[in-house]
């Protein structure tokens, strides 16, 4: 018998996972879905289609994201949930890429899915109701297109707010056996606010009238009405976003499988 | 058979709640693992299962490593947590589910142990009752067929009619093959069931005989006065008289008393090991 991966075991762990707790799981899905059309919505009627479209994605994709994140693992809140899955006869890869294909390929799927099918009824909504002879047609038709999922920066730093704040939640579920959510939140934000007041303190050492200082990306210098951007040299850019990009979420994901094998309850 | 050799375990590194235990439990046989609240009992069989790990020493189960959970281990071991967790989902949709996973299950008998507990198989699991979940539980894992199968309080929240249907079952499915420890701190509950004893306390082995080996060490009888010179594990002031487990000098044949064994032990650990003079 092979005991790190077995297809047919997979199999049965995956149909296991979302049968069991379908409610749970197909809910949450539902839920972020409709807070996704709900924003666009809200957006679109406050502000206009770019924020609509780009604050509903971040929101939906990243907060679903971490959401359902929160559920493939939640096995622990009772010692008799948490032994019964520790037990069941599959491996902790098996298990574990249950959970990543769970948060990380069927909800990307669905949700670009929806969030394309979404995007493209309010958009030709839109196109359809514009007066074709109307001298600002043009104008106006040129004025929201189909939200561009490829070549769009949003879209990038997004997808590693998703990878990252996901892979911190699976890792926040099999480390907190009780309200997980609340307590990874607080760690992330605990350590957020460490990084960014570290680099602050950093960049004031070596620098006067530090204005702004975001970690990796952004060091603003305030003098008089005049502000300078202080940028990181191409290769440290470099190496700065291929760790957020791939390092990161690639330390945290795989953490959860780790901590996954080693989890005791 | 189940080995556990200089095992050592704690929640806290400095803290040790078994400290180099030494135990091997035989195949074909039902243990009765005994112990007050806290005693350790739980923490055993989580060891024994792999969701707790021993910090030193081994422990081998059928010759495999529980903290590994591989799955050709896991499906020759069940454990029954003290309490119940059901998803929500019928007795059909679960065993659909999970039984797969279990190569030996068998769905005959399955609904043969479900009937004899009396479980309720219409709606979902959790909507029944507690005690109904949990003879659900019961009868899962004995369907499920594994080589050793480990119980946490399993007549928690049976009624009485339950507890006697669990010890005919118990009885019904052991073979030489097989290992049943059943932890509890009902003594009662295991009465005339398990033919060997294994009793905790605070981290430290204190007893492991078997049921013969007890009747032949010692005596369990109601006398009017203690006999001089007799060597009491136990006395306890009855209606009419003085209950006494006390070492079995003259071979009697006397019927096991096992909560009267439990305080002696825990009480006397000192005098019982003398008798026992094992581990």
């Amino acid at each position: 018998m092979n005991d790190t991966f077995s297809i047919s075991r997979f199999g049965l762990l995956l149909r296991k996972t979302v049968l069991e707790r379908a409610m749970q799981i197909i809910g949450a899905m539902v839920a972020i879905l409709a807070f996704t059309l709900i924003l666009y919505s809200l957006f679109l009627y406050a502000l206009d289609w770019g924020p609509a479209q780009n604050l509903s994605f971040i929101w939906g994709f990243v907060g679903g994201g971490v959401v359902l994140s929160t559920v493939v693992f939640s096995y622990f809140t009772t010692n008799a949930g948490g032994a019964a899955y520790l037990t069941l006869p599959a491996s902790a890869l098996e298990k574990w890429l249950c959970g990543v294909l769970i948060c990380g390929l069927l909800f990307c799927a669905i949700f670009l899915s929806f969030f394309r099918l979404m995007d493209y009824t309010f958009v030709t909504a839109y196109h359809n109701r514009l007066d074709r002879n109307s001298p600002l047609y043009r104008a106006l038709y040129d004025h929201v297109y189909l939200y561009m999922f490829e070549d769009n920066n949003v879209v990038v730093k997004a997808t590693i707010l998703y990878t990252s704040f996901v892979g911190a939640m699976m890792v926040g579920t099999l480390y907190f056996n009780r309200v997980a959510l609340v307590k990874t939140a607080l760690v992330v934000c605990g350590m957020l606010a460490t990084i960014y007041f570290l680099n602050l303190g950093i960049v004031s050492l070596l620098f006067h009238n530090v204005d702004v200082a975001f970690p990796y990306f952004t060091v603003l210098l305030k003098v008089d009405s005049e502000v300078g951007n202080i940028e990181l040299p191409h290769y440290a850019y470099g190496i700065a976003n291929n760790f957020l990009q791939y390092v990161l979420p690639g330390i945290l994901w795989l953490t959860a499988y780790i901590r996954l094998r080693e989890k005791e309850i | 058979m189940i080995q556990l050799n200089n095992l050592s375990f704690g929640y806290s590194s400095k803290k040790l709640l078994y400290k180099d235990l030494n135990l091997n439990i035989q195949d074909g046989s039902i243990y009765g693992l005994l112990g007050k609240n806290g005693a350790g009992k739980s923490t055993l069989l989580k060891n024994m299962v792999g969701t707790l790990f021993p910090v030193e020493g081994s422990l081998l189960v059928n010759g495999m490593v529980p903290k590994s959970r591989k799955p050709s281990f896991l499906q020759t071991i069940y454990y029954i947590a003290e309490d119940v967790y059901v998803p929500a989902l019928t007795i059909k949709q679960y065993q659909n589910l999970f039984a797969p996973f279990y190569p030996m299950f068998d769905g005959n008998s399955f609904y043969k142990y479900l009937n004899e507990l009396e479980v309720s198989i219409d709606g979902k699991l959790n909507k029944l009752s507690f005690g109904q979940q949990k003879k659900f539980v019961i009868a899962f894992a004995l369907a499920c067929n594994t080589r050793v199968l480990l119980m946490d309080e399993p007549t928690n929240g049976l009624d009485i009619p339950s507890k006697a249907q669990f010890r005919k079952l118990i009885a019904s499915v052991m073979n030489d093959d097989r290992i049943i420890i059943i932890s509890t701190h009902q003594i009662r509950d295991l009465e005339n069931m398990i033919d060997n004893i294994i009793i905790v306390d605070d981290g430290t082995l204190l007893l492991h005989a078997s049921v013969a080996d007890i009747a032949e060490k010692l005596c369990f009888k109601t006398v009017s006065e203690i006999p001089p010179g007799a060597r009491v594990l136990y006395s306890e002031k009855m209606l009419r008289g003085t209950a006494v487990v006390m070492e079995n000098a003259g071979e009697e044949d006397s019927a096991l008393n096992l909560e009267q064994l439990f305080n002696g032990v825990t009480e006397n650990p000192a005098m019982a090991k003398q008798i026992f003079s094992t581990n």
